[in-house]
């Protein structure tokens, strides 16, 4: 056996720290946004920044460019730099004028103010160099082209062995595992010189024996080991991620199996390789010390003064300026110019809220009916749109309304886990028909399936070997015309289509097992504590809708990441239906009553789900609402259809295409043409522009657009006696909204490694993720056109800004016990700022204490 | 029965982030632990301070107890194994001796 049992085990523990830097890549059909950089939250961010640069050779920080063309758009001001320049250097900014000699124009004594200083060396600084791995394979630094090798050959065999069902052949021997598949079948690939082949032939068996086997052949010391498989896994870092992911959710597969391929093929590439000279070759892992193009705190100092106005700086006094600006290293630029450009947005955010004096109560009129929305910033839209039309209020709690569930749906296919990622599904839903209606579900499933089954057949003959030309003389004739009406006339087509099926496999009234599969007991705490967490304990409307959310899009593989991510990328009516027989349950209602939330008889919780394409709420499981709520839930759809179609009109103002101004009907027949258009690249602009996450009253926003940047969770303090509400609020729903937030921000800092570049060259492999192009590394994030179109950005790289209305020592306690948490606020991952009550003062957070939030004044220079 | 009738081995328990659990549980498994035990959502006060325990809707963020028993011969690999990944994330191990009456069941 090659290599002794401890030295296996410091490789495994090797791989899994060195795959620290790699996110999880989730399969496209359950996109789900991460924080591309999680494995660097455990450090601030400005370092953070550094290590993603060296370690993955990709950007942490938006171009200066983008800051330039803000500025110059006022989109950053001086005042915004010199807030930023006041949290991140109080002491120096709070420093005494600095003398810089004469005045140019008249020779008066030159005093500024240390702020100006340093605003004058932000205006004045040189970009950054693009970051590069400075981590390399020995192949990279003596062969490149054996490198290349490596990578083709790693994603040859990646997309051979992942496929979930989408190749016409699967792998051979793939069931045997992927290590043991590659180590059969590679010794016959014609690419591989000979002798490459033979040494793959004699391969030890298991992959941790290959892995030190190549590692030894390469030359790699012990102690270099974590290193250097971080350089590999850096090479390809999505299908590496993916790989990742596939470790802890199935068999067949790990990150020990992946490298072992990968370092076998370069130590027998490099073997062959006659221009591979080795010979002092040193793997560099260790960080340079000073980066070199910087320019010297006193050549800063000249160029600043200069800028200033000043003529001739003595030397003491250039020397006073040049220890001022050392305070800001130049590296730190970039992160004062972001935190400039988030402060523009984040004290406007503040400004804009309403001013309600506490102890004011809301609307004492019983209102007409309480909608409950997911997070989701999208959702923002439509509460404000449904607020406007009159007695309504809203509420925001996670889209899988604390229902965990993995769901089979009547048709029987393959279950689904709609539940937030963070935790496992805790039970298991059934759709059943109604009783008495079993045959309009036989009738059902029969017509889906036979949808499904022409669909596949359809499919499976344009990639069989020979029977494509039988169905080009069948069904040539009939799919010429059906692409051209998809393409011309994408929204009349829709229409037919959705008639064609409904007439094929016409609806039938269904409900879940939901007594069968959540426990009594599970279904009264599920119920308190979602209501609990909203703070919605009292003063119930007699309609409460639970909203979910999906979205409707057509040939889009990034369909997930349109869904509702807290229902692990699916759609959310199977939650909301969940929640709401839960919540209708005379049971519950008995346990309710107990805990003193006093849910009236008369009220009746109703699931729906919101269509962010469509911007169209549709009322679920009608049959099963009582007939004395019938009229309401008419007047109800009614509203929520107008609030639907001005929601509309608002987005279609940003939707490339979309017709300037349009009423609330042109917007609506246009966003519907959007989304069956198969040629659409922009259906939606999903949760483009997120920025802040609102914990609080709906009061605390209410009659403010927010313009859907803002996740919105409701709570009441008043009500969460023991801090769980808001622990669980701020552990889970923030935590997926700054994974949203991240996801969205990385991709538009770095879309060539942490997006999934343009969609018009995506080609989907493997049913697990996209290529740009026909081959290389598993794209990581969003392609760019959820975040920009041509060459304007629409997403704004904003790290996620949260608001928390609850007592300061609180929200304290909480960070303190969960280091998650401290992770994201003391890093400055997330920041935060909070205030007790609607009336006190905003406070901003800091390791080191709350702080006022102010906005400083700064002299016309 | 004595203690003398019982089988020494080591006892290995190791807390960690919900996170870096299945690389500890990999790691068992490469160095030939038969089997282990896990108890999630444990809490406590450490070097770091207070640990949250279970958290209603986060799985991940919590602290996981694993607890294997191996036999001498594998424990150095465990520990060399655990070390490394230790360092480099917060988590703390503790190794006792322990007595099993079923040494075969571990081996």
């Amino acid at each position: 056996m090659t290599g002794t049992p401890v030295e296996r085990a410091r490789l495994r523990s090797d791989v899994a720290v060195a795959a620290r830097i790699l996110p999880m890549n989730w399969p496209i059909d359950t996109f789900i946004a991460v924080n591309p950089a999680a494995g660097f939250e455990d450090r601030s961010f400005g370092t953070a920044v550094a290590d993603i640069g060296e370690q993955l050779g990709a950007r942490g920080l938006p171009e200066r460019s983008l800051f330039r063309a803000a500025y110059a758009a006022n989109r950053i001001t001086d005042v915004d730099l010199a807030a930023a320049l006041g949290r991140r250097y109080p002491d120096t900014v709070g420093g005494p004028p600095i003398h810089l000699g004469p005045r140019r124009s008249d020779g008066s004594p030159l005093w500024v103010d240390p702020t100006d200083l340093l605003l004058a060396d932000l205006q004045l600084a040189t970009a950054a160099a693009p970051p590069t791995r400075r981590t390399l394979m020995l192949s990279e630094r003596i062969a490149p082209t054996v490198a290349d090798s490596v990578d083709a050959h790693t994603a040859h065999w990646c997309a051979a062995f992942l496929d979930t069902g989408q190749a016409g052949w699967p792998m051979p021997s793939g069931e045997t595992g992927f290590f043991q598949a590659w180590r059969d079948l590679a010794p016959r690939d014609p690419r591989l010189p000979t002798t490459s082949r033979r040494r793959i032939r004699a391969l030890p068996a298991d992959s941790d024996a290959a892995a030190l086997t190549a590692l030894t052949d390469l030359g790699i010391p012990p102690d270099q080991h974590r290193s250097y498989l971080q350089a590999h896994l850096s090479r390809l870092p999505g299908w590496a991620a993916h790989v990742r992911w596939r470790a802890e959710h199935t068999v067949g597969i790990d990150l020990v199996d992946y490298l072992a391929m990968r370092l076998v093929y370069e130590s027998t590439l490099l073997a062959e390789h006659t221009d591979a000279h080795r010979d002092g070759y040193v793997h560099e892992t260790a960080r340079p010390g000073a980066v070199p193009g910087w320019p010297s705190e006193g050549q800063r100092a000249r160029d600043a003064a200069a800028a200033l106005g000043a003529d001739t700086v003595p030397v003491d006094d250039l020397g006073r300026a040049g220890a001022t600006l050392a305070t800001m290293p130049p590296a730190d630029r970039d992160l004062v110019w972001l935190e400039a450009y988030e402060f523009h947005y984040r004290d406007r955010l503040l400004r804009s809220l309403p001013v309600v004096t506490s102890g004011e109560t809301g609307p004492l009129r019983r209102p007409a009916a309480q909608l409950i929305c997911c997070i989701d910033a999208r959702s923002e839209g439509l509460r404000r749109h449904l607020e406007s039309r009159g007695q309504y209020e809203t509420f925001g709690f996670a889209g899988f309304f604390a229902v965990a569930i993995r769901y089979q749906d009547l048709a029987g296919g393959a279950a689904a886990d709609l539940c937030p990622v963070l935790i496992a599904p805790r039970n298991s839903i059934t759709e059943q028909p109604m009783a008495g209606t079993e045959d309009r579900a036989a009738r059902l499933v029969a017509g889906r399936r036979a949808l499904a089954g022409t669909q596949d057949a359809f499919h499976a003959a344009k990639n069989d070997m020979t029977a494509p030309f039988a169905l080009a003389e069948t069904a040539g004739w009939i799919a010429g015309p059906v692409a051209a009406a998809k393409t011309l006339t994408a929204g009349r087509y829709g229409t037919l289509r959705d008639r064609f099926r409904r007439r094929v496999a016409p609806d039938a009234p269904t409900t879940l097992n939901v007594l069968v599969g959540v426990a009594p007991e599970e279904r009264a705490l599920l119920a308190e504590a979602a209501l609990q967490m909203m703070g919605l304990t009292h003063r119930f409307a007699r309609i409460i809708v639970l909203c979910g959310h999906g979205s409707t899009t057509e040939n889009n593989p990034f369909q997930a990441a349109l869904d509702c991510g807290a229902c692990g990328g699916h759609r959310g009516a199977p939650n909301a239906r969940t929640a709401a027989a839960i919540l209708n349950g005379t049971d519950v209602r008995d346990h309710l009553n107990r805990q003193g939330i006093n849910v009236p008889a008369d009220s009746w919780f109703v699931a729906a789900e919101h269509d962010t394409a469509l911007d169209r709420v549709t009322v679920l499981d009608r049959h099963l609402i009582p007939s004395q709520y019938h009229a309401e839930i008419d007047d109800l759809v009614a509203d929520l259809a107008a609030a639907g179609g001005s929601l509309a009109a608002e987005r279609a103002a940003t939707l490339p295409g979309a017709p300037p101004l349009p009423t609330p009907e042109a917007a609506t027949a246009h966003v519907r043409g959007r989304s069956t258009d198969w040629a659409q690249v922009f259906p939606e602009w999903g949760l483009a522009g997120n920025a802040a996450f609102i914990i609080g009253p709906r009061s605390m926003s209410a009659g403010t657009d927010l313009g859907r940047r803002t996740f919105l969770h409701s709570y009441d303090a008043d009500v969460d006696t023991d801090d769980t509400a808001l622990e669980t609020i701020m552990t889970a729903p923030l935590v997926v909204a700054q994974w949203i937030n991240s996801q969205y921000y990385f991709s538009t800092v770095d879309p060539e490694v942490f997006g999934a570049g343009s969609k018009t060259i995506h080609n989907v492999v493997g049913g697990i993720g996209v290529l740009s192009g026909h081959n290389g590394d598993l794209q990581l994030g969003l392609p760019w056109q959820s975040i920009g179109n041509g060459d304007t950005l629409i997403h704004e790289p904003l790290r996620l800004f949260t608001l928390v209305q609850a007592p300061l020592e609180r929200i304290e306690r909480i960070i303190h016990r969960n280091t998650v948490l401290q992770h994201l606020f003391n890093h400055d991952w997330v920041a935060l700022a909070a205030r007790t009550t609607s009336d006190s003062a905003w406070q901003r957070y800091t390791p080191d204490g709350w702080q006022p939030w102010t906005t400083p004044e700064v002299s016309p220079t | 029965m004595s203690r003398d009738q019982l089988a020494k081995m080591t006892k290995i328990e190791v807390v960690v982030t919900g996170a870096t659990a299945p690389a500890v549980r990999d790691l068992f498994r490469a160095a030939g632990a038969a089997g282990f035990t896990s108890m999630t959502g444990v809490s406590g006060l450490g070097h770091h301070g207070y640990h949250q325990g279970r958290l209603l809707f986060n799985e991940q963020a919590t602290l996981e107890m694993l607890i294997t028993v191996v036999p001498d011969d594998k424990v150095d690999a465990v520990i060399a194994g655990l070390r490394p990944l230790l360092t480099s994330s917060s988590g703390v191990m503790f190794l006792s001796e322990t007595y099993v009456s079923r040494p075969e069941y571990f081996a």
